[in-house]
């Protein structure tokens, strides 16, 4: 993979905030590779693996594209009216790169407003990237023991 | 308070719970102490501590307690607040530990829950390790696994308890010769709304077309067959399902299986495999039970057991407030699943169930506007759960698993005792099955 620089990962990554910001769901989810997987593990297992552990999300490109189906629908009730979220992006860091990847760490911060409760997400970011900046691998580990008071992850962290 | 909370009407089959009761602080004192002081409260599960010393703590009820296994392997579970003072013993959510000692000032206790260190012991003019020697421990049985503690002296024991609703927990464990086991991972999430509205909606069978109809359209779409009724009975299980009711506030509802959503080949014939050797163990008629029905299952009060075959999701459900609810969920999966069908088993599951589930959260935001719609309590008091009374076998979607559990819920609150709607249902041939004992 060419080299990339940070500066290049930053603005990748804050593209991607804004388009989960903006609700462009479908806009967001065509930066994901057709082998990609979206994770998020337990708020009390952080290190075990998605796909064998009862983590909060595995998706592989199929379900992630239902998600977003399913968010824009009227009926997915925990989202209707949306959420307005605001986040921000930080401490990103190549971690590796790799021939044909590259691995980025990030912390996160997620604001959200939904009917008149305000709350807060706060994490940190994985990626694995492959050329053409695509996501092949997003891991979202949240800094939370528990879901208190969000309560559920009904939109895209 | 209001009189009554609860109106069960059998003459015109109308059931009515007052709204009060999801908003009252007075009826919130009163459940802690009534419906959590005597009941069986589920603490947890024995794969969760697999090794000696081994802990977890956890909320039970309301009380802080540490569910370990002790140094003779034998499990406990301590309350964990310290004799001297009142300070959190162990503040780990897990590990494996012989002592805990309290860090306010240095008492340490074995995990058996003896005192056996007290820093400066001789300013006492008792040593405290003679005066207390032990924490008190409330009554800690189990069944099949599962761990049950009571806080009460003069509660029956579990098995007495749980009566005929044992047997769900046989259907869960009997899935496998190895039994089950917890995986790793607990869904940890609050609710803004009352715990009873939980309850409720974790028997609930009538919101899974409104609440969840997106989820059933994304499942539509990816080829797997609308969940449908199937036209024949499965061990006297109706195409549409049936409700039942224990004694205790133990209720249940079944209906034939909807097979193995979004299963590959593999899963199927690794599914099929586990099924006959359940019939040879239990014959046709228990295997048929375990592998060919789904429940929804609440033990009185707060222990839920969702059971769909391709996932298991066990729930405990804990007040924090009138309207604020503490709700820990864990994955229970037949042990020595080879690693394709436990893969499946929860991905599966992940899409339905969870706070970053596709339906979860919706369910979620229902109570959250109930609880909010009990604001106008005043103008319109009554809650309504008659659907199916006066049924004698009441279909999967009504509501007759609520009034079961409402029924106990005001016999501890009130002591007014209020007669069971129907007979227990066993969903399998009695005789020719005998599960293994407690
Ligand atoms: S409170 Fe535990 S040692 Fe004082
Ligand atoms: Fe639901």
């Amino acid at each position: 993979m060419t080299t990339s620089t940070r500066t290049e990962i930053e603005d990748f990554l804050y593209l991607e905030a804004s388009l989960l910001d903006e609700w462009r769901l479908e806009e967001w989810v065509e930066l994901f590779t057709l082998d990609c997987t979206y994770e998020v593990p337990a708020t009390d297992a952080p290190e075990a693996d998605p796909a064998l552990s009862w983590s909060l999300i595995h998706d592989r490109r199929t379900m992630l594209e239902q998600r977003v189906i399913r968010l824009k629908k009227p009926e997915a009730h925990a989202e209707f009216p949306h959420s307005r979220t605001s986040r921000i992006i930080g401490n990103v860091r190549i971690l590796e790169q790799r021939e044909d990847s590259l691995e980025v760490s990030a912390s996160f911060l997620v604001s959200r407003m939904k009917a008149g409760k305000f709350d807060q997400y706060a994490g940190h970011y994985f990626y694995e990237l492959v050329p053409g900046l695509k996501i092949r691998r997003k891991k979202a580990v949240l800094a939370h023991d528990c879901l208190d008071p969000q309560g559920k992850i009904s939109f895209v962290l | 308070m209001p009189e009554p909370f609860v109106i069960d009407n059998r003459e015109d089959s109308l059931f009515q719970v007052h709204r009060e009761v999801f908003t009252s602080p007075e009826i919130f004192e009163r459940e802690r102490e009534l419906i959590f002081g005597p009941a069986w409260l589920y603490a947890g599960h024995e794969s969760e501590l697999p090794r000696r010393n081994d802990f977890r703590t956890r909320d039970v009820g309301g009380r802080p307690v540490i569910f370990t296994r002790d140094r003779h392997g034998e499990v406990r579970v301590l309350l964990n607040t310290c004799l001297h003072r009142g300070a959190s013993l162990c503040r780990h959510p897990a590990g494996n530990a012989k002592i805990f000692t309290c860090f306010y000032h240095g008492w340490a206790y074995r995990n058996s829950g003896e005192l056996v260190n007290v820093p400066s012991v001789e300013d006492y003019a008792g040593a405290p390790t003679d005066v207390y020697r032990t924490l008190p421990a409330p009554r800690v049985e189990s069944y099949r696994g599962f761990y049950f503690v009571n806080f009460s002296g003069d509660a029956p024991d579990l098995r007495t308890w749980l009566g005929t609703s044992a047997y769900l927990l046989d259907l869960a464990v009997d899935q496998s010769e190895d039994g089950i086991e917890i995986l790793p991972g607990t869904h940890s999430y609050t609710l803004q709304a009352n715990w009873k509205l939980l309850v409720e909606n974790s028997v609930d069978g009538y919101h899974a077309k409104s609440v969840h109809h997106t989820y059933f359209e994304m499942m539509m779409e990816l080829g797997q067959t609308p969940p449908m009724l199937g036209d024949s009975d499965t061990n006297g299980v109706p195409p549409a399902g049936l409700g039942t009711e224990f004694g205790n506030g133990h209720a249940t509802l079944m209906y034939p299986g909807n097979g193995l959503p979004l299963a590959n080949e593999a899963v199927t014939h690794n599914l099929a495999a586990l099924r006959s050797r359940a019939v040879e163990r239990f014959g046709e008629s228990y295997a048929t039970a375990v592998f060919d029905l789904a429940r929804n299952t609440i033990f009185f009060p707060n222990f839920v057991l969702i059971d769909l075959n391709f996932g298991m999701i066990l729930r405990t459900i804990t007040p924090l407030g009138p309207d604020r609810t503490q709700v820990s969920s864990w994955q229970l999966t037949p042990r020595g699943l080879d690693e394709e069908s436990l893969r499946y088993r929860i991905d599966n599951a992940l899409t339905f169930w969870g706070p970053a589930g596709l339906a979860t959260p919706d369910d979620v935001e229902a109570l959250e506007q109930a609880q909010r719609g009990f604001g106008a309590r005043r103008e319109m008091p009554w809650s309504d759960i008659s659907k199916g009374m006066g049924k004698a076998r009441p279909a999967a979607n009504d509501e007759l698993q609520m009034r079961a559990w409402w029924r106990q819920w005001n016999a501890v609150m009130t002591g007014e005792p209020l007669p069971r709607e129907v007979e227990e249902f066993i969903p399998f041939d009695v005789p020719v099955q005998q599960p293994q004992g407690a």
